[in-house]
C-alpha cells in the first residue's frame, strides 16, 4: 500500500491553509523538469563516448593489454593515473558533506549535494579502472577473499589488496550517505511526480513523511554516516598512495605520500566541484542558491591545499637531494628535466603557481576565472599522477632497463570515456534528482528567519 | 507427433544444457593420445638425448639433442666432444628451429611458366633431374656449401660417375688466404689449428675469435680456462685486440689497438720483425726484413709507445698466439696479412704449441674467384643445369658478380635447401633436403675428430636426403660409369665410411674423437723478405666500410631463425634489422641521430639504412652487419612481420654494396671499399633493447684490478664505500682502488649467508642459488638463446621489440665503465651507447635474470599471491593465479619480469614451431607475468631419481639451461645451503670480488656475481 501523499499529510497537520510551495522547491525541482538543449547535447556526447570506450575496452580485453602503451619498464600507465585521479576527485565531496557537516560549516549546504553526487559517480568511475588495467579482466574475482575449495587466499601484505577494500568501503559509505541524505528531497520530488518516476521516488523516499520522528532519525543517521565517512576522507587516498609509497621504486617510496595524496585529492576535488557546478548553475539558473560566496569559500580551500601540494613537491625534491641517494636524485632530476619534463612542469605550474592568484579577492570571486583555473588544476592533478607513476617507473635501479612509455590511442579513448561515463551519470542525475539539497537550503532559510541576519552573512548566503 | 513426455523433456534439457556448457568453454578440449604401440625407447614424460653434430657453422660442435616423445626440443653441447665440451653457442641453440620452421618447403616441386610452384612426386622429380643429367651432364655444375666428409666424398663420386662438369665447394666465409699463406710460409697446405690452451697472450688481428671467429665456443672456453682468476693470481692470459671496430672480442680484451682497417698485415709484420729482433730469431727476422716500423705506425695510426708496448708484451710472453684476420678484416691483401700474422706466431715460437698444423692437407675449397669463373660460364651459356645445395648464392654472393642475371640463363636450376630462400625462389626444380635434425650425416671439424649427425625426428615434410636424391638420380641415368657408385642408400654410404669404428659406439658418443695428427713445420726458404702491401680499399667516399659478420647470422642463414632476429646483438643491443655504425663525432657533423636513415653508397651500389652512432668506432669508418636483407622468409624478410610485407627485405643485404673484390688467394675481401654517407631525412626506428650503457656508478657491474685483488686480505676499502652515497665519493677519487670501490656493492659477510626467515624453509635441505662470474662472461648471449628455447619464451617481432616488449627471461646488460653519476647526464636524449671510447675496453657484461630474492619486492606486492616464495627459496610464479596487475614488475628492482601483452603463447609459434615447445614448461597465456624460474623443471627432473631412494639431489645434477650452454662456464648453479656446492665454492673462492646486484636494497638475492677483473691498467691511444 502506498503511503498517503505528503501533501495530504501536510494538510492534515496544517489544515487551515495549504502552504504555498516554497520557492526553493520550485526553483530546484525545475532543474529536473523542462528541456535544456545543453543538457541533451552533453548527454549525447557522453553516451557516445561511453559507447566508444566500451567497444575499445572489449577489443582490449580480447586482444590483450598490448593495445595500450605499456612497455617495459613502465607497467602502469594511463589507467592507474586515471584511477587515482577519479578517486581523488571523490574526496572533495566527502569532505564537504561529512567533515564540513561535522564542523557545522553552513555554507556547504548549497553545494554539498552536487559534491556528493560527484563523489559517488567519481568513485564509480574510479572503481572501473583497476579492472580495466589488469591483464586478465575475466579473473578479477581472484582479488576478492572468497572461500574456495583450493584454499587460495589473497595477499594481505599487498597494498593493491588494501586498495580493493578501501575503494569498496568508500563506495559503500559514499553511496549510503548519499542516498540517506537524499531521502527528504526525494520525498519532495515524489510529491510532484507522476508515472514511473513516482514509483522510483516512492521506493527511494522510503516512506518519508517529514514527521519530527523521521527528521530526528534522519539527522542522526546523517551524523553517524558523517562520522563514518570522515576517516575515509583521510584513509582512502592514504591507502591509494601506499600503492606507491609501500613499493621500492625511487620516486614512490616516500613517507610523505599519504598526506600529500590526501591534500592533492581535496585540492583536485574542489576544483572539480567548481568545474561541474559552474555550468550547472549557469544552465539551470541556480545563481540564487549557489552564489559567488560559495565559490569563494571553495577557492580558499583550493588555495590552502595548493600550498600543501606545493610543500609536498618541494619536500620530495629536498629529500631526494638531502638523502644523497643516487637512485632518488636521478629519478627526481629526470622528473624535471628528463623526457617527461613537460608533465612535471604542467603539474607545478597548474597546481602550485596558478592557484596562488587566488590570494586576490577579485579573482576568487570571478567565476569565469575560477572555472578556467579549476580546469587547469584538474589537468595539473592528472599530470601529477602521470609524473609520479610514469617518470618514476621509467627511471628505476637498472639503467639498462630504462625505457619510455607513450600512452596509446586506446588509453586516450578510455580516458575520455571515463569522463563521459562520469558525465553520463551526472547528467542523468540532474534530470532525476535535485542537485541542491532542498531540505538543507530550507534549513538555512528557517535558520535565517528565526535568528535574523545577525548570525552572520555567511550562514545566510545561500538562502533568499 | 506424440507429446513430449517427462523423460524426453529431461533428456532434451540435459542435452542442451550440456551443449551450452561445452560451447561456453573458452578452451577447446585437447586430448593426450597414448601410443597404440609404445616405442621401446620412449617413456612419455622422460626425455631421450641423441648425440649429433651442429651444422650451423663449420666449427663442428657436438650436440646432445634432447627429444621428448619423438620431437627434438632442445640442443645442448655434447660433453665428450673435443671442440665444444658440452657447450653450445647462440647459433647452435637456435638451429633447432630449422626443423619446425614456417619456411620449410613441403616437398619436391617444379616451377611452372607463371612462376608458381607445382608439387610433384619424388619419382617425377628424380626423373627430371636424371633426364637432365643424362643429356647435359657436361654442362651441369654443382655449387654447394660446406658439407661433411662423407657427403663430400659421395658428391665427388657422383660428379665423377655422371660426368658432371664440375663442383664448387664454396663457403662465403672461407679461409683461403690463411691456407695459401701457410703454404707460402711453412709449405703446409692446411689451415692451422689455433689452440689457446695454456696461452698467456692472445693477439687477435680482427678474427673476433670469441664471437664470429673460427671456433668461438672452443676458443672462448680455452681462453676462460687460461684466464681463470681463481687458479692464476696474475690473471692468466691477456688479450690484445687489433681492429678498428669494437666487437665482442674487443669488449673482452685487456688492450685494444684501434689500428686503421686494413693495416693489420703491415702492423703484424712490423711486430714480427721487432719481436724476432728482440728474441734473436734470425729466420723470422730474415723473413720480415721487408717490414718497416714507421710505415706500420703510419698505416695503423698508432703511436710508437703503443707499438713498443705490444713488442714488449709479445716478447715477454711465454706462450703467445696471434690470430689472423677474420671476415670483417679480410682485404685484398688477405694472404699477405695472414702470412704476416703467421710470421708473428713464428717469432713468438707459437708454431707447434699454440698454432698447430694438422698432418692432413686441407681439401681445396672454391673461392670467390672460382665462383666468378662459374658465373662467366653461366653467362656464356655453358651451364645448362646448376645444382645448388647448402648455400644461398643469390643472397650471399656480391651483387656486383652478376650471379642473379647469370642464373636466369641457366635452363634448370635445382635447389636442395629445406627452407625457402632467395635461391629457391629462382629455382625451377626444388628437391628439399632434410634438416640436420632429420638427416644422417657427419662432420669433421679437424683431422682426427669425426662427428656423426643422426636423425632425431622422422622427416616432418616430404623431403629426401641430398645424398639419396643425387644417388637415385645418378642411378636412373644408367650406364657403366654409374655402376661405380656405391650401392645402397646415403645412410649405408655413411655407415661404410664409418666402418673403421664401432657404429653403435660412434652413435652413442656422437662420433670418434681422436687426436689430430700434427706435422712439424718450419719457415720455408721462400718466405724470406715477405712483402705485405696495404690492401686496396677502392672507391670514393669519406668512410671505410667494415662489413662485419653479425654474431648470429653467419653468412645470412641465421637470419631465418626467430631467436637470432629477436635476441639483441651482444655489442649494439639492436635486433631485427640492419644498422650502420658511425662515430658520435661524425654523426654530429652530419646531423644524424639514432634511427635517421642514410644512404650508404659504394661503387657497387647503395642501400638505405638507419644510423647507430657509437663511441667504439673511428671517425673515418662505418660498420654494417652482414646477414640481413633477405627478401624471402617468414622471419628473415618482412613477410611474417606484424604488418606483413611479403617479399620486402628486412634490413639490407651487404652483398648489394660490396664489390666482388678478392684477396691474392681468391677469397672474398669484405673490407675492400669506401663508402659515402648521405642523409635522407627519413627516420626508421630500430629495436634497441638497452638504451644506455651508463651504469651511473651504481656498481651493477663493478670491476676490480689485479692490484686490488692482491690486497684482498682486507676488503675494507671495498666495503667502506657504499654505492648509495655515490655523490660523496669525490674524496676517494684518485686514490688507489677508489675507482672500483665506488662501484662495488661488495659483501660484508660470507656469500649466501642463510636466513631461514627469508630465503627458504628451515626444514628444507635446499636453497637454490647461482654464482655468475662476470670475469668469464664474454657477452656472447648463448645463455639467452638457451633460456628462450628451454622455457618457451615468446618471440614478439620487430614492432613489439621496438616497444621494448621483448620477453627474455635472461638478458645480458652491457655497461661501459663505472658510468657517470651526474644526475644531469641525460642518456635518453641520445639513447645510444655513449660511454665507449676508441681504444679503451671498459665494457662489462652483466647477465641479468630473476635473482630469486630472499626478501623479494615482487612477492610482497602481488595481491593474489601469484608470485610467492617456495620452500626451497625459489621465487615461484603461478601463471594461472596471476591476474596481471603488473605490480610485481614495477616493484622488481632488477626489472626481470615480463608481461604477456598479447596472447603470445597461442599466436607466436607459426607453422609447426609449436612442436618444439618444451612440454615441461607452461606456455603462458595473455595477460600474465612471467620470469626466470631457475629452470625449476630441471630441478624436478633431477629430483625424481633420488626422491624414491631418499637421497638428496647431488651437486651438479641440476644444470640450468643458461649454465649448460655457457661456453666459458661463467654460471654455476646449485644448492647454496650445501657449502660444498659449486656456486658456494665459486663464491667463496672469489669472495674478494663477490657482490650482489643492488645489495644496498637488501633483497637477499640468490645470485652472487663475481666482479670482472681488470688485468691491465687503462691504457689506450693517447
Amino acid at each position: 500500500m502506498a503511503p498517503p501523499p505528503a501533501s495530504a499529510v501536510a494538510d492534515g497537520m496544517n489544515p487551515p491553509a495549504r502552504p504555498r510551495d516554497s520557492q526553493a522547491n520550485i526553483d530546484i525541482m525545475a532543474v529536473t523538469k523542462g528541456f535544456h538543449w545543453p543538457w541533451l547535447i552533453a548527454l549525447v556526447f557522453a553516451l557516445s563516448g561511453v559507447a566508444l570506450a566500451a567497444a575499445t575496452l572489449a577489443w582490449q580485453t580480447y586482444e590483450g593489454l598490448g593495445v595500450a602503451g605499456y612497455q617495459a619498464p613502465v607497467f602502469w600507465g594511463v589507467y592507474i593515473i586515471t584511477f587515482v585521479f577519479w578517486i581523488g576527485i571523490g574526496h572533495a565531496g566527502t569532505l564537504i558533506s561529512a567533515i564540513l557537516f561535522l564542523f557545522r560549516a553552513k555554507w556547504r549546504n548549497a553545494i554539498n549535494r552536487g559534491a556528493e553526487t560527484m563523489t559517488v559517480f567519481a568513485v564509480l568511475t574510479a572503481a572501473l579502472f583497476p579492472l580495466i588495467h589488469i591483464g586478465r579482466l575475466w579473473k578479477f574475482y581472484f582479488l576478492l577473499p572468497y572461500p574456495n575449495q583450493r584454499f587460495l587466499w589473497v595477499n594481505f601484505k599487498s597494498p593493491l589488496l588494501w586498495d580493493v577494500f578501501a575503494v569498496n568501503t568508500y563506495l559503500t559509505i559514499s553511496v549510503l550517505f548519499f542516498l540517506v541524505g537524499l531521502i527528504p528531497d526525494i520525498a519532495i520530488a515524489r510529491d510532484r511526480a507522476v508515472g514511473w518516476k513516482k514509483i522510483v521516488y516512492t521506493i527511494m523516499a522510503a516512506g518519508w513523511q517529514g514527521t519530527g520522528k523521521q527528521w530526528k532519525a534522519h539527522s542522526r543517521a546523517v551524523l553517524h554516516l558523517s562520522g563514518l565517512a570522515t576517516p575515509l576522507v583521510l584513509s582512502v587516498h592514504s591507502i591509494v598512495s601506499w600503492d606507491f609509497a609501500m613499493s621500492i621504486v625511487p620516486g614512490w617510496h616516500a613517507t610523505i605520500f599519504a598526506p600529500y595524496f590526501v591534500a592533492g585529492a581535496i585540492f583536485g576535488g574542489f576544483a572539480m566541484v567548481i568545474v561541474v557546478m559552474v555550468p550547472v548553475r549557469r544552465i539551470f539558473r541556480l545563481e540564487s542558491y549557489i552564489t559567488d560566496y560559495h565559490f569563494e569559500n571553495m577557492s580558499r580551500f583550493i588555495l590552502f591545499t595548493s600550498i600543501i601540494c606545493g610543500y609536498a613537491y618541494g619536500a620530495e625534491y629536498f629529500i631526494a637531494w638531502y638523502s644523497a641517494v643516487e637512485f632518488e636524485q636521478t629519478s627526481f632530476w629526470q622528473r624535471a628535466f628528463g623526457p617527461y619534463w613537460f608533465s612535471a612542469w604542467c603539474m607545478i605550474i597548474f597546481n602550485v603557481a596558478m592557484p596562488q592568484l587566488l590570494w586576490i579577492k577579485k579573482l576568487r570571486t570571478n567565476v569565469p576565472f575560477l572555472f578556467v583555473l579549476c580546469f587547469f588544476i584538474n589537468l595539473g592533478m592528472w599530470f601529477e599522477r602521470y609524473v609520479i607513476i610514469i617518470t618514476s617507473l621509467s627511471r628505476e635501479y637498472i639503467p639498462a632497463a630504462w625505457g619510455l612509455y607513450i600512452p596509446s590511442l586506446v588509453e586516450m579513448i578510455v580516458l575520455t570515456g571515463s569522463f563521459c561515463w562520469f558525465s553520463m551519470f551526472f547528467l542523468l542525475y540532474l534530470k532525476m534528482f535535485p542537485i541542491i539539497a532542498i531540505s538543507e537550503v530550507k534549513e538555512l532559510e528557517i535558520h535565517a528567519r528565526d535568528h535574523g541576519r545577525s548570525h552572520g552573512a555567511h550562514a545566510h548566503g545561500g538562502a533568499h | 507427433m506424440s507429446e513430449l513426455d517427462r523423460r524426453e523433456f529431461l533428456k532434451i534439457v540435459g542435452l542442451s544444457a550440456g551443449a551450452a556448457a561445452a560451447a561456453g568453454c573458452s578452451e577447446p578440449a585437447e586430448k593426450l593420445i597414448p601410443y597404440v604401440i609404445q616405442p621401446e625407447t620412449i617413456t612419455p614424460g622422460i626425455s631421450v638425448d641423441y648425440a649429433s653434430t651442429c651444422l650451423e657453422c663449420s666449427s663442428g660442435c657436438g650436440l646432445h639433442v634432447k627429444t621428448r616423445e619423438g620431437r627434438p626440443i632442445k640442443l645442448e653441447g655434447n660433453p665428450e666432444h673435443p671442440i665444444n665440451k658440452g657447450r653450445l653457442c647462440a647459433r647452435g641453440q637456435a638451429s633447432l628451429g630449422r626443423t619446425y620452421h614456417p619456411d620449410r618447403i613441403a616437398g619436391p616441386a617444379t616451377r611452372s611458366g607463371d612462376g608458381s610452384l607445382q608439387p610433384i612426386s619424388w619419382d617425377d622429380a628424380r626423373g627430371k633431374l636424371a633426364a637432365k643429367l643424362g643429356s647435359a651432364a657436361g654442362k651441369t655444375w654443382i655449387l654447394g656449401g660446406p658439407v661433411g666428409p662423407s657427403l663430400d666424398g659421395l658428391l665427388d663420386q657422383i660428379v665423377a660417375a655422371t660426368g658432371i662438369a664440375g663442383r664448387l665447394r664454396y663457403e662465403p666465409f672461407g679461409d683461403h688466404a690463411l691456407v695459401d699463406a701457410s703454404q707460402r710460409i711453412f709449405g703446409a697446405n692446411a689451415a692451422p689449428i689455433f689452440d689457446l690452451t695454456g696461452a698467456d697472450l692472445v693477439v687477435d688481428f680482427g678474427s673476433d675469435f670469441l664471437d664470429t671467429g673460427r671456433s668461438p665456443v672452443e676458443h672462448a672456453r680455452q681462453l676462460s680456462e687460461g684466464r681463470d682468476i681463481a687458479s692464476q693470481a696474475n690473471g692468466g692470459a691477456r688479450v690484445i685486440a687489433v681492429g678498428a671496430r669494437q666487437n665482442l672480442t674487443v669488449s673482452s680484451a685487456d688492450l685494444w689497438v684501434p689500428a686503421k682497417p686494413g693495416s693489420e698485415g703491415v702492423l703484424a709484420l712490423a711486430l714480427a720483425q721487432a719481436v724476432a729482433n728482440s728474441k734473436g730469431n734470425a729466420a723470422v727476422a730474415a723473413a720480415t726484413s721487408g717490414a718497416s716500423k714507421d710505415a706500420a705506425l703510419a698505416a695503423a695510426g698508432i703511436d710508437g709507445a703503443l707499438f713498443d708496448k705490444l713488442v714488449a708484451k709479445l716478447s715477454g710472453a711465454t706462450r703467445a698466439v696471434a690470430l689472423p684476420p677474420g671476415v670483417a678484416s679480410s682485404t685484398t691483401a688477405g694472404r699477405g696479412t695472414a702470412a704476416a700474422v703467421l710470421l708473428l706466431n713464428a717469432a713468438v715460437s707459437a708454431i707447434g704449441t699454440t698454432v698447430k698444423y694438422p698432418a692432413v692437407d686441407a681439401k681445396r675449397t672454391a673461392s670467390l674467384a672460382d665462383v666468378k669463373a662459374l658465373v662467366l660460364k653461366m653467362n656464356a651459356g655453358q651451364v645448362e643445369c646448376l645444382l645448388i645445395h647448402d648455400l644461398n648464392p643469390v643472397y650471399s654472393l656480391p651483387a656486383a658478380l652478376g650471379f642473379r642475371d647469370a642464373l636466369a640463363k641457366v635452363e634448370l636450376v635445382v635447389t636442395f635447401a629445406p627452407l625457402a630462400d632467395e635461391t629457391t625462389e629462382r629455382a625451377s626444380l626444388l628437391l628439399p633436403d632434410h634438416t640436420p635434425m632429420e638427416a644422417w650425416g657427419d662432420a669433421s671439424p679437424r683431422p682426427g675428430v669425426r662427428s656423426l649427425v643422426q636423425p632425431t625426428i622422422r622427416p616432418l615434410f616430404d623431403t629426401q636426403a641430398l645424398g639419396d636424391t643425387l644417388l637415385s638420380a645418378a642411378r636412373a641415368i644408367g650406364g657403366e660409369a654409374v655402376a661405380t657408385l656405391p650401392a645402397g642408400s646415403w645412410k649405408s654410404v655413411l655407415e661404410s665410411n664409418w666402418a673403421t669404428t664401432s657404429w653403435r659406439h660412434a652413435l652413442a658418443r656422437g662420433g670418434e674423437f681422436g687426436e689430430t695428427p700434427l706435422r712439424e713445420v718450419a719457415l720455408v726458404a721462400g718466405a724470406a723478405g715477405l712483402k705485405v702491401a696495404l690492401p686496396e680499399i677502392a672507391g670514393a667516399g669519406d668512410f671505410t666500410l667494415i662489413a662485419f659478420p653479425h654474431s648470429f647470422y653467419g653468412d645470412g642463414r641465421g637470419a631465418a631463425l626467430p631467436w637470432m632476429q629477436e635476441i639483441p646483438d651482444p655489442v649494439t643491443k639492436l635486433s631485427w634489422n640492419s644498422w650502420v655504425e658511425l662515430s658520435h663525432a661524425k654523426a654530429a657533423e652530419l646531423d644524424l641521430k639514432f634511427g635517421d636513415v642514410v644512404t650508404i653508397a659504394t661503387e657497387a651500389g647503395s642501400v638505405d639504412v638507419s644510423v647507430f652512432p657509437r663511441g667504439g668506432i673511428p671517425d673515418d669508418v662505418i660498420a654494417m652487419p652482414i646477414g640481413q636483407g633477405h627478401t624471402v622468409g617468414h622471419y628473415a624478410s618482412m613477410t611474417g612481420d606484424e604488418q606483413p610485407q611479403p617479399g620486402v627485405a628486412r634490413g639490407v643485404n651487404l652483398a648489394e654494396i660490396l664489390p666482388a673484390a678478392t684477396d691474392e688467394a681468391g677469397g672474398q675481401a669484405f673490407l675492400s671499399t669506401k663508402a659515402t654517407v648521405t642523409k635522407t631525412g627519413r627516420f626508421r626506428r630500430l629495436a634497441l633493447s638497452q638504451w644506455t650503457d651508463n651504469q651511473r656508478k651504481r656498481g651493477l657491474a663493478p670491476e676490480v684490478s689485479l692490484y686490488d685483488l692482491a690486497q684482498a686480505g682486507s676488503m675494507a676499502h671495498f666495503l667502506a664505500a657504499s654505492p648509495a652515497s655515490a655523490s660523496e665519493h669525490s674524496d676517494t677519487e684518485g686514490a688507489e682502488g677508489g675507482e672500483h670501490a665506488r662501484g662495488g656493492h661488495h659483501f660484508s659477510g660470507p656469500p649466501f649467508e642463510f636466513d631461514p626467515a627469508n630465503d627458504a624453509h628451515p626444514d628444507q635441505p635446499y636453497r637454490w642459488g647461482m654464482t655468475i662470474d662476470n670475469d668469464r662472461c664474454t657477452g656472447c648471449s648463448a645463455c639467452v638463446v638457451a633460456c628462450y628455447v628451454e622455457n618457451n619464451v615468446s618471440i614478439v617481432g620487430e614492432q613489439q621489440a621496438i616497444r621494448r616488449r621483448e620477453m627474455s627471461w635472461l638478458r645480458i646488460e652491457r655497461y661501459v665503465g663505472d658510468g657517470d653519476d651526474d644526475v644531469s647526464a641525460d642518456s635518453e636524449r641520445r639513447p645510444i651507447p655513449s660511454g665507449e671510447v676508441l681504444g679503451e675496453t671498459q665494457v662489462r657484461y652483466l647477465p641479468m635474470l630473476c635473482q630469486h630474492c630472499g626478501a623479494a619486492p615482487c612477492e610482497a606486492v602481488c595481491p593474489v599471491i601469484a608470485t610467492y616464495h617456495n620452500d626451497e627459496g625459489i621465487n615461484g610464479m603461478v601463471y594461472n593465479r596471476c591476474v596481471g596487475t603488473r605490480y610485481c614488475a614495477n616493484n622488481c628492482t632488477y626489472k626481470v619480469r615480463r608481461f604477456n601483452y598479447f596472447d603470445y603463447g597461442r599466436k607466436n609459434w607459426p607453422g609447426l614451431l609449436g612442436l618444439m615447445l618444451n612440454p615441461d614448461v607452461t606456455v603462458r597465456g595473455q595477460g600474465v607475468m612471467e620470469k626466470c624460474s631457475f629452470c625449476v623443471q630441471r630441478i624436478e627432473t633431477a629430483r625424481q631419481p633420488v626422491k624414491d631412494v631418499g637421497k638428496p639431489i647431488p651437486d651438479g645434477a641440476v644444470k640450468t639451461a643458461c649454465q649448460q650452454s655457457c661456453p666459458t662456464d661463467a654460471i654455476s648453479f646449485g644448492n647454496v645451503r650445501d657449502t660444498a656446492s659449486a656456486p658456494v665454492k665459486r663464491a667463496v673462492q672469489g669472495a674478494n670480488r663477490a657482490y650482489r646486484a643492488l645489495q644496498i636494497l637488501n633483497t637477499r638475492s640468490a645470485v652472487t656475481y663475481l666482479s670482472k677483473v681488470r688485468r691491465e691498467e687503462h691504457e689506450g691511444v693517447h
